[in-house]
């Protein structure tokens, strides 16, 4: 056991951070795999039978949860080489109408949330003079979309963390990248608690709102699954030297090309064409 | 623009604020500067003598303020035509140094504030279907720098809300636009703030910090006059519609393209340049 490599994944009681977990653990790695609620942990328990596989509770929007998880994870192996910041959620809705404590949400967890952990693991990554944190960014940070506009700018914001911090511990040998996840096939309703709407009663958004969900509900159909997620995260760290930013999937990997070709005029037509299209389909 | 045009300006006490407010009240507008403590509004008083500048209390941190601040002045005048979002500041500091708190006040203002104060005069613009929202971003919304990692997150998200409130207010005609100044001679250097943690001898980066603070010293010295920016910034407000983004001096140009065409690779090796300790360690 001594000789595994540590990974800490946050959020892993679904989608991408339930797939990456399983994923390193059958690479060998010793996997803490940290979600909210233990009483999510039911599937993952299962399925991680007979790999080298710990659940532990971790609520990334509370320092003393995220300390408390940091300490009896150093206590148990004295080291940890890797943290996939994956823990985070979606808030769709027109900018306008966010609350102050809906905004507050939404960066606790997808940004403070993400730093607090990182906050955490790098005290002990700097001592043993080596790590790699994967940050767990979207598409959306490299492109913003109307309608999710609050979650595009969460991400964008865990790109700028991902370029200064990268730079920050290099001199103590630790490396660090962002993954970028396209649209992911939502197979199990229980994924859908990360994405929240928020529209208000006679909101003067309703029609933007329904041409993005509609859009969204179409494309999630045909995205491939958060397993291939995992897969773009065990090839960044088997990578000698990790690279900024590895997008998954194709709509990650060549939106942004599409999008760093277009003039903005050609691309906000383009866009609006995009969504009127999909609320056409879907009526 | 109309001839004599409602603005708002957040933050216009000193620097850039005060002197836009001042340059577009010459042009016969009719000014809203806000600022926050009375204290240090001397100079918006001073020019609400000679000028149409009316000066008003508004902290952008705080929900009830703006309110009341955007109310009073429809109130008055019946119509909000621009609004500059500027009120902001600098959380310097290497990311592992800034606390929860250091954070959550950096993107308090910079972020949460901008979305308060569109919050408030949103409503009022999309009523008479016309308006126009100036965010003053920066350079280091697309161009994140070891030091400066929290200040640059926050302007990711601007980068990233200015482009989901143009494409969500565009059915009202509302206008939606930034401006990305690199070094100008404004107060944001005198406003900076840093974590309590930065540069104390326990932080290991202090060294690092040191040297980030001098490199950036030094490109201070080159900064050009806040004229050039009130320019740039006169110049948006007359254009219809407005641009995606405003760039001001030779050398932001520079760096948009050299971030746009450069691969990441290639742009990290440049700033190893700039910051010789972020090179990646011979092993």
């Amino acid at each position: 056991m001594e000789n595994r490599q540590v990974a800490l994944i946050t959020g892993c009681s679904t989608g991408i951070g339930f797939d990456t977990a399983l994923l390193l653990a059958r690479q060998g790695f010793w996997v803490f795999a940290t979600m909210r609620d233990l009483k999510k942990a039911g599937p993952l328990r299962q399925a991680a039978r007979g790999l080298t596989l710990e659940i532990l509770p971790l609520d990334v929007d509370k320092p003393a949860s995220v300390q408390k998880a940091a300490a009896s994870l150093l206590k148990k192996t004295g080291r940890i080489d890797v943290l996939v910041n994956n823990a985070g959620w979606g808030a769709f809705g027109a900018l306008e109408e966010f609350s102050d404590e809906e905004i507050r949400a939404q960066y606790e967890t997808n940004v403070f949330g993400l730093m607090r952990v990182t906050r955490a693991v790098l005290p002990a990554m700097r001592a043993q003079k080596s790590g790699r944190i994967i940050h767990i960014g979207s598409l959306a940070g490299k492109m913003t979309f109307a309608g999710i506009g609050l979650y595009c700018s969460t991400k964008y914001a865990v790109e700028a963390i991902t370029e200064s911090l990268r730079l920050e511990v290099r001199p103590f040998n630790i490396q660090v990248s962002v993954v970028e996840p396209g649209q992911i096939n939502t197979r199990f309703k229980a994924n859908r608690h990360k994405a929240k709407t928020f529209i208000k009663k006679g909101s003067a958004y309703q029609d933007v709102m329904n041409q993005v969900l509609n859009y969204g509900n179409q494309q999630s159909a045909k995205a491939p699954g958060p397993e291939n997620v995992a897969g773009t995260i065990l090839k960044a760290l088997q990578a000698h030297r990790m690279a900024v930013r590895y997008p998954a999937g194709f709509d990650a990997e060549w939106f942004p090309v599409i999008r760093w070709f277009l003039p903005d005029v050609v691309y906000d037509l383009l866009l609006r064409w995009m969504y009127r299209r999909f609320q056409r389909r879907g009526q | 623009m109309k001839n004599q045009s409602v603005i708002l300006i957040t933050g216009a006490n000193s620097g850039f604020g005060l002197a836009c407010a001042k340059a577009l009240a010459e042009k016969g507008h009719k000014v809203y500067g806000t600022y926050r403590n009375f204290k240090k509004a001397e100079p918006l008083f001073e020019l609400s003598r000679s000028l149409p500048v009316f000066p008003i209390v508004m902290d952008v941190d705080r929900t009830p303020s703006v309110q009341k601040a955007v109310s009073l002045i429809f109130k008055k005048e019946g119509r909000i035509d621009v609004v500059i979002n500027n009120a902001g500041f600098v959380m310097a500091g290497f990311l592992e140094d800034l606390s929860d708190e250091d954070l959550k006040a950096q993107f308090e203002t910079n972020v949460i504030g901008i979305l308060r104060v569109c919050r408030a005069v949103l409503p009022i613009m999309r009523e008479q279907k016309s308006g126009k929202i100036l965010n003053i971003g920066s350079v280091a919304g697309f161009a994140s720098l070891p030091g400066l990692g929290a200040y640059s997150a926050t302007k990711f998200s601007v980068n990233s809300i200015t482009e989901a409130l143009r494409m969500e207010t565009r059915p009202w005609g509302v206008e939606v636009s930034e401006v990305n100044p690199g070094e100008i001679q404004t107060s944001v250097v005198q406003n900076a703030r840093m974590g309590k943690k930065v540069m104390s001898p326990q932080s290991p980066y202090t060294p690092f910090t040191r040297q980030f603070e001098e490199v950036s010293k030094e490109r201070f010295k080159k900064a050009a006059p806040v004229e050039k920016l009130v320019g740039v910034v006169l110049k948006a407000l007359e254009d219809s519609p407005m641009k995606r983004r405003y760039l001001v001096k030779a050398d932001d140009y520079a760096t948009y393209y050299l971030r746009w065409l450069l691969p990441d690779a290639l742009w990290e090796r440049g700033l190893g340049v700039m910051f010789p300790w972020s090179r990646f360690p011979k092993i």
